[in-house]
């Protein structure tokens, strides 16, 4: 008997291992295929804003979209995963309750020396720890690409990759570390809820990207004397159309990237999984609110433009304006909160542009705009809702005050910065082309190759 | 640099496996990576403001 018993412990013993091999090789290839899935992001972000360019400036849009992602991804290795785990409980870098934050935790796992760098490189018995890093590496190179789209046609590149790295490897993370952590002092203290990002990286993105442009200023030829707008078209809009639909591929893997799995050391839970608050999600909440929040979006845009590129902005701003709340709104609910998103996109648009903003693809009102209102709407329909894991009366819950007071951090977590070092970069001559360079165009001023050589027919906007 | 455990087999491997692990050499190819990143920046600016010199001629 006592045989039998050793040898069914045995047995059991190895199920558990195998079981246990199997859920830690899940995790790992869970987060791993999100990093390919949130590149398509980029890849769209690129043939996006390429289309939305002239021929004469085509190529230079696209160097320096990926110039933004190659220059992310080394400084949020070097210092913006640091600053995610250090920054959560505010300017103490003092540890939170959950005990995963603050200035000694974050020196322990997140420098690319020392101790710490043996959770910065290959590590047999790390699984976790890699796969992170690269979803937020992602996260990060969406937020610059989300500002590139409105600065092309008259922005210097280098000046421009300063930008991207400041957004990207410190302004987002830190709008995460306070509202996308569960030490963070916005979830904490305010019961912030943003699940998908809306604040966090589309407002933060989007409101970054307005500083820049207040700073940097129209393109030649873009407003008349009067101060009536002209529009200048893209060479290519159905590349720009085809760069929307992948950017909202990709934000399937963006959007799974957002889901703790269950059942490792790092999960909330053992056999659910959960939100990086801890609350509950499943994959089936994400589908039936992304598709209901995509089909708002389009359709509410759709009543106002008649036009694709505004129909598949709004299918970005439907996405973004459920974000904060995918894990928990109702899928008809998601569509009338994204529908209304999709209707008031163009009039927001049109309204920045009369007071003289030139936001060549719309990314300020599409991100920032719809993002804020995203996390708002959340406020408005899921007040009560527990916002972290924990026990009633402890847990602090989503309300309406709160998620205002996370939209107006979120926003000025981006203008601030944006607007402070569009500024410096101003004064070392280092934001905009020279006149002479945005006439004759940019490709043929400093890029040794032609979008185009058998030509097209040449741009007969305004300014050329 | 070498093997960074003290038998060289990977059956002793129980945590980082990395070239330079445990010693002071990823700080050194971080900094050496960081550095170039600045110079690059710093070089590519240069040359970008060569090209607009050309131009506004």
């Amino acid at each position: 008997m006592e045989e039998q018993l050793a040898e069914l412990a045995a047995k059991l013993a190895a199920v558990e291992s195998k079981a246990n091999v199997t859920n830690t090789m899940f995790a790992e290839t869970f987060y791993y295929i999100t990093i390919p899935l949130m590149i398509l992001i980029h890849a769209g972000f690129l043939a996006y804003e390429m289309g939305a360019s002239r021929t004469k400036n085509v190529l230079t849009s696209g160097v320096k979209n990926i110039l933004a992602f190659a220059f992310i991804i080394p400084t949020f290795y070097f210092f913006g995963w640091w600053v995610y785990w250090g920054f959560p409980t505010g300017l103490t870098f003092s540890e939170g309750p959950a005990g995963i934050s603050g200035a000694a935790y974050a020196n322990a796992i997140a420098w690319g020396w020392g101790e710490s760098a043996q959770y910065m490189g290959p590590n047999i018995v790390d699984q976790a720890s890699g796969v992170f890093f690269g979803a937020f590496a992602l996260f990060a190179a969406t937020t610059a690409s989300i500002m590139s789209g409105a600065v092309i046609e008259r922005i210097q590149t280098v000046g421009f990759v300063i930008l991207a790295v400041i957004l990207g490897s410190f302004a987002w993370v830190v709008a995460a570390a306070w509202g996308w952590h569960a030490d963070g002092w916005l979830v904490t203290q305010f019961g912030v809820h943003d699940f998908g990002a809306a604040g966090l990286v589309h407002a933060v993105a989007g409101f970054f990207a307005l500083g820049v442009l207040i700073v940097l200023g129209p393109r030649i030829g873009k407003f008349n004397a009067d101060g009536t707008a002209n529009h200048i078209a893209g060479h290519n809009m159905p590349l720009t159309v085809t760069g929307l639909m992948l950017i909202i591929v990709g934000f399937w893997g963006f959007l799974m990237a957002c889901v703790i799995v269950p059942g490792e050391a790092w999960s909330w839970f053992g056999d659910k999984p959960s939100t990086i608050y801890g609350t509950p999600i499943t994959l089936s909440a994400l589908s039936f609110n992304i598709l209901m929040a995509i089909a708002g979006g389009i359709i509410g845009a759709w009543i106002w433009t008649k036009d694709p590129f505004w129909m598949m902005s709004g299918a970005l701003a439907g996405i973004i304006s459920c974000a904060s709340g995918l894990d928990i709104y109702y899928p008809a609910l998601a569509f009338i909160v994204a529908f209304s998103a999709g209707l008031i996109l163009r009039p927001c648009a049109d309204w920045l542009e009369r007071r003289g903003i030139d936001d060549a693809v719309g990314a300020v009102t599409v991100h920032g705009t719809i993002g804020l209102y995203g996390v708002v709407m959340l406020g408005v329909f899921a007040s009560g809702f527990p916002a972290l894991q924990g026990v009633a009366g402890e847990a602090p819950t989503i309300s309406f005050s709160g998620q205002v007071v996370g939209a107006v951090v979120f926003g000025l977590l981006g203008f601030v910065p944006g607007y402070i070092s569009a500024f410096i970069l101003n004064q070392l001559g280092m934001l905009r082309t020279p006149e002479a360079a945005e006439i004759l165009g940019l490709d043929p001023t400093k890029v040794p190759a032609q979008g185009y050589p058998e030509g097209i027919p040449a741009s007969l906007q305004p300014a050329e | 640099m070498g093997f960074p455990y003290e038998s060289a087999s990977w059956d002793v491997v129980d945590g980082a496996m990395f070239i330079g692990a445990g010693g002071a050499a990823p700080g050194l190819y971080t900094f050496v990576a960081a550095v170039i990143c600045v110079v690059v920046l710093w070089k590519g600016n240069k040359s970008e403001h060569d090209c607009y010199a050309k131009v506004e001629k």
